[in-house]
């Protein structure tokens, strides 16, 4: 029997009536159109389904979407502002971060939660906080570099600091 | 990768959770974090007609570290348990082992009961949980029992609890002074590893140059439960800790272990790595008891 959820995505209210057997990265992908969230290997361990719940990135593959009834959540699409990218995206663009761009969604969302908690990360700490985020095209470095360069943006204007 | 049908249900206290697991039993499975039994559901190892959600208990959420023993919620999640510095500073094996589970986004929803009731070989919370002697509080509607963790497993993936039983809440005793405790894991990545070995060890001193009075070596993912090596903790007892003593613990460690051969690592290299950890982990686990007064 379907039940009836009321989750914030987005900064976006949604009621939507869903099958106890559904997962969040369905609902997000299927019932609420947000197609950013990639569906890789559904079981938690490739990490491109990763969106941001309560503050917390989570495999969305691996929550029920009845799970998250009342919670906040933020998917890629929430990132860009009138103003633009969000300073980790455009790093990501200016670094050359992005290959076939299926990991990119849960790379950004891992890298920002990151940077939020912890405005000037080391490396070790960067590779720690997308280490369950997998990527098969750049190997990593461009990601790194767009991740340190986009550091300390508070800071700044709002903008990557190149 | 489709999910099972199953109705869910979402009780908001403890005993609503037990009534409901008294009166489905067999049909149902508890959910927390989710991270082990929707990966088995979608692999359709396991469907059950029911899913009862522990998310909605609050009670289950608690980390409390004022007097008496710590006392750990079944849904604190892994992450929560890494990033408490009240932890890491008494429990510091434990922390350890909580911060190097899964990757960073399994952690955030992977729960303390979770890890243990999945009740998997290499898991990593269990080895410090049994060197720091935990015990595990089971519910049902008839009353509450509790378990020591040394006694909770029973194979990979079997526990001693009940199919009307709720794993609700950890307890360890805050360690005296001249105590302390080391946990390694090693796996051939940083991180989504299930490990080769996991040790963890557990000492207690009588003193800060004293002799040894207590110690606990549990060993993981080398039997079809984690395991403690008495015959390696007997060699340690009243003894002044030395270097050439943990090797000897270690020694005796590796001889009474019985891993398996399987495509991770040999038996052998298994059997090697556990002499080497048992020794470093108990030279961990000694640093920290000279220093914690």
């Amino acid at each position: 029997m379907k039940r009836l959820i009321t989750l914030t995505v987005n900064d976006k209210k949604y009621e939507v009536a869903v099958e106890p057997n559904m997962t969040l990265v369905d609902l997000l992908r299927y019932e609420l159109g947000l197609t950013g969230t990639k569906k890789g290997c559904e079981v938690g361990d490739c990490g491109s389904c990763t969106v941001i719940m309560d503050g917390n990135p989570v495999n969305s593959c691996l929550v029920l979407a009845v799970q998250a009834n009342g919670r906040d959540i933020l998917t890629i699409e929430g990132l860009e502002t009138d103003e633009g990218l969000h300073p980790v995206q455009q790093a990501f663009v200016d670094k050359g971060a992005i290959q076939c761009g299926f990991c990119t969604s849960g790379m950004i969302l891992s890298a920002k939660n990151l940077l939020d908690r912890n405005a000037k990360p080391d490396e070790a700490e960067v590779r720690m906080a997308i280490s369950g985020n997998l990527c098969r095209c750049t190997g990593y470095q461009k990601i790194v570099e767009a991740i340190k360069s986009a550091s300390g943006w508070r800071e700044g204007s709002g903008k990557s600091h190149e | 990768m489709l999910l099972p049908k199953f109705d869910f249900h979402e009780p908001t206290t403890i005993e609503e959770a037990c009534q409901i697991m008294a009166e489905l039993g067999q049909k149902a499975k508890l959910i927390a974090g989710g991270t082990d039994l929707i990966v088995n559901m979608k692999r359709k190892v396991l469907s059950p007609e029911h899913l009862v959600s522990l998310s909605r208990i609050d009670a289950l959420k608690n980390v409390d570290l004022s007097d008496g023993p710590l006392r750990i919620g079944a849904c604190v999640t892994a992450a929560a348990l890494a990033e408490s510095e009240g932890i890491k500073r008494t429990f510091s094996a434990f922390s350890k082992g909580a911060s190097v589970l899964g990757t960073p986004l399994i952690r955030n929803l992977a729960t303390i009961a979770g890890n243990l009731v999945s009740a998997r070989p290499a898991a990593d919370l269990p080895p410090s949980l049994m060197a720091y002697g935990a015990k595990v509080v089971l519910k049902k509607s008839a009353g509450e029992r509790s378990v020591a963790l040394e006694d909770f497993f029973r194979g990979p993936g079997q526990t001693v609890v009940g199919k009307d039983e709720i794993l609700t809440e950890i307890l360890i005793d805050k360690p005296l002074g001249y105590t302390g405790a080391g946990y390694i894991k090693l796996g051939v990545r940083k991180t989504l590893e299930i490990s080769l070995v996991n040790v963890a060890a557990f000492i207690s001193l009588d003193s800060q140059d004293g002799s040894i009075q207590r110690a606990r070596i549990v060993l993981g993912a080398v039997a079809p439960i984690p395991i403690r090596v008495p015959s390696a903790e007997q060699i340690l007892v009243g003894e002044k800790p030395t270097e050439t003593l943990f090797v000897r613990a270690g020694e005796t460690a590796a001889q009474d272990s019985r891993p398996i051969d399987d495509f991770r690592g040999s038996a052998e290299y298994r059997r090697d790595m556990i002499e080497v950890l048992t020794r470093r982990a108990l030279e961990m686990a000694f640093n920290e008891a000279r220093s914690h007064e």
